[in-house]
C-alpha cells in the first residue's frame, strides 16, 4: 500500500505523464539501423539495450533453426536469433561488421538478434512513416524513405514468435 | 461441501468480495495482535501500524459499501472513525480500547463467513449497532493527553502541505527528539510508484516517513522528483549512507537540541541498552539486498576459484626450478590461504541468499483460512519448522507447489464432517505442514488425516488408460509414483479449488526444476503424506563437464552415480533399444549425439558412460569425452524459447563461453519411458 499522502501524487503524475505523452506526436522517433541480406532495417531504439560484437555461439538442441544458440553477457545467458531467417533471406555465415542488437522484451526477458551490420542512429519524425506495400514480413511494420532507399522498420515481437513455433 | 451448485456470475462477485474482505480482516487481525503486544509490554505503537489499521478499515467500509452490505459498511465506517482519531492522537488505547477493536474485527469475520455460505444477505444488524455504541462511548471518554507541540521548524511550503494526520505524525517526532529530514530524490516516470515504495519501506526501517510531496524541477523530462519528510534518528551523511542516496540528497531541517548518539543504529548494540526504541531499532541492522547482487558477487566468486586453478599451476611451474623453489613454496603458501578465504567468502554469499520458508508458509495459513470458508469444511493446519532456510529463490518456487499441495488435501483428501464422524475420526481435520534441514537437502511433508488413497482405485484408473498391464505386479510404491503422470487424476469432479488436470504432475515438475525429488506414501482411510525434498541452494553446484564433437555440456554431479568406459561391444541390443549391462543390471542408452541431433553417430566408436541416477532409476548417457569437475553457477536462458526439455539452464566457464546444464531426471525419465514402450 502506498504510503500516506501518496495517492494524490500519483494522480497528479499519471495527469503530467499522459499530457507529456499527448505531446509526443510531433517528436522524433529513433530508430536503429541495420543490415540485413543487403536491404536496410530499422530497430526501435527503446528496445534495444546494446550491441556487441560476434562472439562464439553456444548451440541449443530441439529449437526452430531461427535459434543460432545461446550467448554469454558478462554471466547472462542470452539466446541469439538469426534476424535474416525472419526476413525470409534463409541463413548465412555472418561476416566480419556482423553485430548482435541485444533487445528488451515487454516483460523484461532479454534476446539476441544477430544483423549484419548495424549503421547508424536515426531520427524519423512518425508522419515519414508510411504503410508498407505489398505483402511484407509479418515483422514489418512500416517503412520510411532515407535518401534514395527505403528502410523498413521492424516489429521485435514476430520475429521472437518464430523461435517458439 | 455438500451439493455444490453451478455458480452464477452475482455469487461469484459475492465470492470475490469475501476473499478480498478475507484478506483485509486477516491483515487487521495481524497488525493488532502485534499491537497488543506493544501494549502490554508498554511500548508505544509504531504509527506506520496504526495508520495501516485505518487504511484497512477504510477499504474495508469502501468495499462493503460498494457490494452493498450495509451494516458491515457502519460497522467499518465506526472503526474507521475511531482508528482516525488514535492515529491522531486524539484517543489512546486506554479503557479497553484494544478489547473493542478486536471485538469488531471478530464480529465482521463472523458475518463475512455467513456472507459467504450464502446464508444471509447481510447480517449483522443488532450486533452491529451495540458494539457500535461502544465504540463512541470509548472514543469519547479516553481522550489522549497531548503534549503541545511548539511551532513547526519546516519551511513554509513544506508545512503548508501536510494534512492533520501528518502534522501530528510531525508533532509526534518532535516530541520524541527525532531528527527532520528532507530527502529529494528524482525517479523516472515509468517506474516512480515502484521506487517511491521501495524509498519508502528503506525509511520505514530506521525511521518514519511523515510526508511524500512532489517537487518542482526534475533533471530530465522522464522524471519525477519527490521531497519526503522523514523523521529519523540519523543525521544527514548516515541517512544518505543507510539509504544509497548521494549525500546532497538528504537535508536536515531540524535536530533536537541535545545530540543524540547516533552509533545506535549503525552498530549492533547490547538490546538491554535499547529499552524503549526496540520497534524501530530491531530491524536497522536488516539491509534489503536484491538478489541480483547477490548472482553478480556469487560469479565474481566463481571467477576468483578460477584465478586460484591458475595461481595453483603457476606455484607448480616455479617449484619445479631450482631458482625459483623457495619463492615457490611461499607463494603455494599464500594460495592455501586464499583458498579458505574464497571458500569462506562464497559460503558468506550463499548464507545471504538463505530465507526462511516462513513467508512460503503464511501464505498457506492465509490459504487455508480461506478455504475452510469456501469449502465449508472444519481444518486445522499444522506448521512445524518454518524457520528452516532455503535459497530465496528456490522458496519463491514453493509457493505453487505447496500451495497445490494444500489445496488438494482440503479439496480431495479431508472427508466432510459427517463422514469422518461415522469413521470414528474427530470432525476436523488436519494438515501438518512439516520442514527440516538434512544435509544439504531441505525436507518439507504435507500430511493430512484424510481418507487416504485407494490403490485399488489408482490400479483400475492405470490400467483403463493404458498406463499399466492389467496383471502387472506393482508394489505400493509403484502404484502411488503412478499419480505423478502427467494428467492422471482419480477424481471425476472438476472444483474450483482444485480444478482439473493439474495435478500431482505440475507438483512434481516444479519440484523437479528446482534439482529436487517428491515422495508420496498413503494409509488409505487415514492419511495421505507428500514430501518434497529439495537441494538448500541452487545457486552453486558441482557439474561435471562432458564433450560431444564441438560442444560440451554440464551435468549436475548430484545425478552422476558414476562414469566408466563403454566399447562398442558393451552395447546390448534389445527390441531395437541399446542397453549396457552394469553388474547384471542393464540399463537404459541414451547417445548424447543422437538424443540432441548433434551431428551422426558413430557407433564404433569407443565412449564414455555417465550413469545417470534419480531415486532408483538409471541411465547411462554416451559422450566423447569427459573434461573434468567444475563449480557451476546455473542460470536461466533468457530469450523467446522458455525452456528445452533436457537442458536444465546453462552455465558461464571461465573463458565466457555458455556451457547447457542438463537436466539429469528429464533425461532418466525419458530413458526409462522409452524403454517401456519398446
Amino acid at each position: 500500500m502506498s504510503a500516506p499522502g501518496t495517492e494524490r501524487w500519483d494522480r497528479l503524475a499519471r495527469a503530467a505523464a499522459a499530457a507529456r505523452e499527448q505531446g509526443e506526436e510531433q517528436h522524433l522517433r529513433e530508430l536503429l539501423r541495420v543490415e540485413v541480406a543487403g536491404a536496410p532495417y530499422a530497430l526501435p531504439i527503446e528496445r534495444v539495450r546494446e550491441i556487441v560484437r560476434l562472439r562464439p555461439l553456444t548451440r541449443i538442441p530441439r529449437v526452430p533453426a531461427i535459434v543460432l544458440g545461446v550467448i554469454s553477457l558478462r554471466g547472462e545467458i542470452v539466446q541469439v536469433l538469426e534476424l535474416r531467417q525472419a526476413l525470409g533471406a534463409g541463413s548465412a555465415p555472418p561476416g566480419r561488421r556482423a553485430r548482435i542488437v541485444v533487445m528488451n522484451g515487454d516483460e523484461g526477458e532479454v534476446a539476441g538478434l544477430l544483423v549484419d551490420a548495424v549503421t547508424e542512429v536515426m531520427r524519423v519524425a512518425e508522419s515519414e512513416l508510411a504503410e508498407p506495400p505489398g505483402e511484407p514480413a509479418a515483422c514489418v511494420r512500416a517503412i520510411c524513405r532515407r535518401g534514395d532507399r527505403f528502410v523498413s522498420l521492424l516489429d521485435p515481437e514476430p520475429v521472437l514468435e518464430l523461435a517458439v513455433r | 461441501m455438500a451439493g455444490r451448485r453451478r455458480k452464477t456470475a452475482r455469487d461469484k462477485l459475492q465470492q470475490e468480495f469475501v476473499s478480498e474482505a478475507e484478506e483485509i480482516l486477516e491483515r487487521m487481525r495481524d497488525d493488532l495482535s502485534a499491537l497488543a503486544e506493544l501494549d502490554a509490554s508498554e511500548r508505544a505503537a509504531p504509527p506506520e501500524l496504526v495508520n495501516r489499521l485505518f487504511r484497512s478499515a477504510h477499504s474495508l467500509k469502501g468495499l462493503s459499501g460498494m457490494f452493498g452490505f450495509a451494516g458491515l459498511a457502519e460497522l467499518a465506517h465506526h472503526l474507521e472513525d475511531v482508528l482516525d482519531r488514535l492515529r491522531l492522537g486524539r484517543t489512546s488505547l486506554a479503557g479497553g480500547g484494544l478489547g473493542l477493536l478486536d471485538e469488531s474485527v471478530s464480529l465482521a469475520a463472523a458475518g463475512l463467513e455467513k456472507i459467504g455460505r450464502g446464508e444471509a444477505a447481510d447480517p449483522l444488524a443488532d450486533p452491529i449497532a451495540e458494539l457500535v455504541g461502544r465504540i463512541a462511548a470509548w472514543g469519547e471518554a479516553a481522550p489522549a493527553e497531548r503534549a503541545p507541540a511548539g511551532p513547526i521548524p519546516l519551511p513554509e511550503s513544506l508545512a503548508r502541505a501536510l494534512t492533520e494526520y501528518e502534522e501530528s505524525r510531525l508533532a509526534d517526532a518532535l516530541r520524541r527528539g527525532r531528527t527532520l529530514a528532507v530527502i529529494e530524490v528524482e525517479f523516472e516516470i515509468a517506474s516512480f510508484e515502484e521506487s517511491l515504495s521501495e524509498l519508502t519501506r528503506a525509511i520505514q526501517e530506521i525511521g518514519e516517513v511523515i510526508s511524500t510531496l512532489p517537487s518542482p524541477g526534475a533533471a530530465s523530462d522522464s522524471g519525477i522528483r519527490f521531497a519526503l519528510l522523514a523523521a529519523s534518528e540519523l543525521g544527514a551523511a548516515e541517512l544518505a549512507a543507510r539509504l544509497e542516496l548521494e549525500p546532497d540528497a538528504v537535508r536536515i531541517v531540524h535536530a533536537p537540541a541535545a545530540a543524540r548518539p547516533v552509533a545506535a543504529p549503525v552498530e549492533r548494540a547490547a538490546p538491554a541498552s535499547e529499552p524503549d526504541a526496540g520497534t524501530l531499532k530491531s530491524l536497522s541492522d536488516t539491509v534489503r539486498v536484491d538478489i541480483k547482487k547477490l548472482d553478480e558477487l556469487m560469479n565474481l566468486v566463481g571467477e576468483l576459484s578460477r584465478e586460484r586453478a591458475a595461481l595453483r599451476a603457476l606455484a607448480e611451474r616455479l617449484a619445479g626450478e631450482r631458482e625459483t623453489a623457495r619463492a615457490a613454496e611461499a607463494l603455494e603458501k599464500i594460495r592455501r590461504s586464499l583458498d579458505r578465504k574464497v571458500q569462506e567468502l562464497q559460503a558468506g554469499v550463499l548464507d545471504v541468499r538463505m530465507v526462511p520458508l516462513r513467508q512460503v508458509f503464511d501464505k498457506l495459513s492465509r490459504v487455508a483460512r480461506r478455504l475452510r470458508i469456501d469449502l465449508g469444511k472444519e481444518v486445522e493446519l499444522e506448521i512445524e519448522g518454518a524457520d528452516t532456510e532455503l535459497d530465496k529463490l528456490i522458496v519463491e518456487e514453493l509457493v505453487d507447489p505447496l500451495m497445490h499441495l494444500v489445496r488438494n488435501a482440503f479439496d480431495h483428501a479431508i472427508e466432510t464432517a459427517a463422514e469422518r464422524r461415522s469413521r470414528g475420526k474427530p470432525e476436523r481435520g488436519r494438515i501438518r505442514i512439516e520442514a527440516s534441514q538434512r544435509g544439504n537437502d531441505v525436507v518439507i511433508s504435507v500430511r493430512d488425516d484424510g481418507r487416504g488413497i485407494d490403490p485399488a482405485s489408482v490400479r483400475a484408473r492405470a490400467v483403463e488408460r493404458g498406463l499399466v498391464a492389467g496383471d502387472a505386479e506393482l508394489s505400493q510404491k509403484e502404484l502411488l509414483a503412478l499419480l505423478f503422470l502427467p494428467g492422471f487424476s482419480t477424481r471425476e469432479e472438476v472444483t474450483a479449488t482444485s480444478g482439473r488436470g493439474v495435478g500431482l504432475d505440475v507438483v512434481r515438475a516444479n519440484v523437479a526444476a528446482l534439482g529436487g525429488l517428491v515422495e508420496i506414501d498413503s494409509t488409505p482411510g487415514a492419511s495421505t503424506c507428500v514430501t518434497l525434498t529439495l537441494p538448500i541452494t541452487l545457486a552453486i553446484v558441482q557439474a561435471l563437464l562432458v564433450g560431444v564433437g564441438t560442444q560440451r555440456f554440464a551435468i549436475p554431479l548430484g545425478g552422476v552415480r558414476e562414469t566408466l568406459v563403454v566399447t562398442p561391444e558393451d552395447v546390448q541390443h534389445s527390441a531395437g533399444r541399446e542397453l549396457l549391462a552394469l553388474r547384471g543390471e542393464a540399463l537404459p542408452v541414451c547417445r548424447l549425439v543422437e538424443e540432441f541431433a548433434l551431428g551422426a553417430v558413430d557407433r564404433e566408436r569407443r565412449q564414455y558412460a555417465v550413469v545417470l541416477g534419480i531415486g532408483n532409476a538409471r541411465l547411462a548417457l554416451l559422450v566423447d569425452r569427459l573434461e573434468g569437475q567444475q563449480d557451476a553457477v546455473i542460470k536461466p536462458v533468457q530469450g523467446p524459447v522458455r525452456s528445452v526439455r533436457g537442458v536444465a539452464g546453462a552455465t558461464e566457464l571461465g573463458d565466457q563461453s555458455a556451457v547447457l546444464v542438463l537436466d539429469v531426471s528429464a533425461l532418466v525419465e525419458d530413458g526409462a519411458r522409452r524403454r517401456e514402450a519398446a
